[in-house]
């Protein structure tokens, strides 16, 4: 019996081991480098600071980048939500024999990888990229569609939108369709239907929609680093700058300081989200 | 009321165009005769497949990215197949606790977990040296994966067919050989799957943690874009578009894919 129950406890050894060495002791590494004094000879000096988070949290250079990231995410998220929802209620409600079609349209981003997406808005984008091209022909004037937010909001929302759409699909795929007729038959119209019965039964999905793309907006690097192309700064380039400036302890700071403001806004947004669906149910 | 049904449709039908333009551009870019791409196409050419096939940094990159991506699978697969057996079956009170510590990857940002483990790298004195530190950064961003699909398929199987083997006096380990994994199958190797592509694509991991002259070819486009436009890069996306394709299909024919739940 005892070697039964050893053999159980192996089972779980090898991913204990790995996430622990590789994972855990990384990330608890960057919590002791983020307090570590910077240094120009290596890659950090002797004794312990706090600075570099005073730093990270108070100079204004930072702080409006850590806004801006902030900024940039939420407007990513709305963007998506909008995009996605009608998407979303489509594919859970039609009976066409396109369903399947449709749902491997809306996977099939997720299997071309991010730098190949991003470089085909590139293409599209660029000042001599094809729009600008069309344009020109129609001797209209030409757009700024890239180095700015605009390119990497537009790119970002369709790398995101996959992951909008899945946990959407399944909330709404979770309302019984008799509610809306019953609505209907009651004297509502559309609008109110959408408002005061799809709406709030489909927000568990809206919410960790939300969660997941807000949090993967605030992580994203290659998308604002080739599309903003140095014009467009959100924490995750600085902080990588940051590194190939070798100043370490302060991109380590930096980086936590990321974590904790997103994982407060998460917080936050879950909380206000769970009353107004407390409210209403 | 006709007008908003068709306003409805064309907005579906445009976020559908907007989900497949990038990509429909980069095949069209890869077929172009010239250098430049111009509205409308010039010519269809196969010359920028040849040049990425000549090319030895990109040929030396995809080689690589193969290598990395099916070392990363067998080994996340090696390592997650248990961990979800243990988590569905045997867990107790941590039980929760231990599916957080195992989606932990999953849960935070990938190029935070590459800083991490960069800094950790540099301390511990490997550094960016070796290939070893960029394949176990891809197998932590995989195991996540085959942990949620071959845990998907466990909950679906009868704990008291393995329990009949049990009584039978098949041994432990020739339950889950003669029972268990047959029937978990589809799930660890769609859970297989998941982890090529994860590795195969990845580009955060590798960013920071790729070695001088070891570029997985993620990693390779991004640098020919940083500086600059080559069609190359648009045939070596098509390819490597082609290769995860072909792994779908793949996992299709022979066990039917399963979509991922979180």
């Amino acid at each position: 019996m005892s070697g039964i129950a050893r053999a159980k406890w192996l089972l779980a050894a090898p991913v204990g081991a790995m996430v622990f060495g590789f994972f855990m002791v990384p990330y608890l590494n960057i919590v002791v480098m983020s307090l570590r004094q910077p240094s120009t000879t290596q890659a950090y000096g002797p004794g312990f600071t706090t600075d570099n988070f005073v730093k990270a949290a108070t100079d204004p250079l930072y702080v409006v980048t850590l806004l801006d990231t902030l900024r940039l995410a939420a407007m990513i998220t709305l963007i998506t939500l909008a995009l996605a929802y009608p998407v979303a209620f489509h594919l859970a409600r039609t009976e066409s024999r396109w369903r399947g079609v449709l749902y491997g349209l809306v996977l099939s981003p997720l299997l071309v990888g991010v730098v190949i997406r991003t470089f085909g808005w590139i293409i599209l984008l660029a000042n001599n990229g094809l729009i600008n091209q069309a344009m020109r022909q129609l001797d209209l004037p030409r757009l700024q569609l890239m180095y700015n937010e605009f390119g990497v909001v537009l790119a970002l929302v369709h790398i995101f939108l996959p992951f909008m759409v899945l946990p959407l699909m399944g909330a709404i795929q979770g309302i019984d369709p008799r509610l809306e007729e019953a609505a209907r038959s009651l004297g509502a119209d559309k609008r109110r239907v959408f408002l005061r019965v799809l709406l709030p039964l489909s927000m568990p999905g809206i919410q960790s929609g939300c969660i997941l793309v807000f949090v993967l907006a605030c992580g994203a690097y290659v998308t604002p680093l080739l599309l903003g192309a140095g014009r467009v700064h959100t924490t995750t380039t600085v902080v990588v700058h940051q590194l190939e400036l070798f100043l370490w302890p302060f991109g380590a700071a930096l980086a936590l300081v990321l974590s904790l403001v997103g994982l407060m806004v998460v917080w936050l947004y879950a909380r206000l989200s769970g009353r107004v669906l407390r409210g209403q149910s | 009321m006709k007008l908003w049904r068709g306003l409805f449709g064309g907005l579906i039908g445009a976020v559908y165009v907007f989900l497949m333009l990038p990509i429909a551009i980069v095949v069209m870019a890869s077929f172009n005769s010239t250098r430049a791409l111009r509205f409308p196409p010039e010519g269809f050419s196969l010359r920028w497949y040849v040049a990425f096939f000549e090319s030895e940094p990109f040929m030396e990159s995809f080689r690589l990215s193969l290598v990395l991506g099916v070392a990363a699978t067998v080994a996340s697969v090696l390592i997650g197949t248990p961990a979800a057996l243990y988590y569905v079956r045997f867990a107790g009170r941590w039980r929760e606790a231990f599916r957080l510590y195992v989606l932990a990857p999953l849960l935070l940002p990938e190029i935070l977990t590459a800083i991490a483990l960069l800094f950790f790298y540099y301390q511990i004195g490997i550094g960016t040296k070796s290939v070893a530190g960029l394949f176990i950064g891809h197998v932590v961003v995989c195991i996540p994966f085959v942990f949620l699909q071959v845990t998907a398929s466990l909950y679906n199987l009868s704990p008291s067919l393995e329990e009949a083997a049990r009584s039978l006096g098949a041994s432990p380990w020739m339950t889950f050989l003669r029972i268990t994994l047959p029937l978990i199958k589809p799930g660890v190797i769609n859970g297989a799957l998941f982890a090529f592509i994860i590795s195969f694509d990845n580009v955060s991991i590798s960013l920071l943690l790729k070695g001088i002259g070891s570029t997985p070819l993620p990693m390779q486009l991004f640098d020919y874009l940083r500086w600059g436009f080559d069609p190359t890069t648009a045939a070596a996306s098509v390819v490597s578009i082609l290769m995860t394709l072909g792994a779908v299909v793949l996992v299709d024919r022979l066990v039917g894919l399963r979509a991922m739940r979180f």
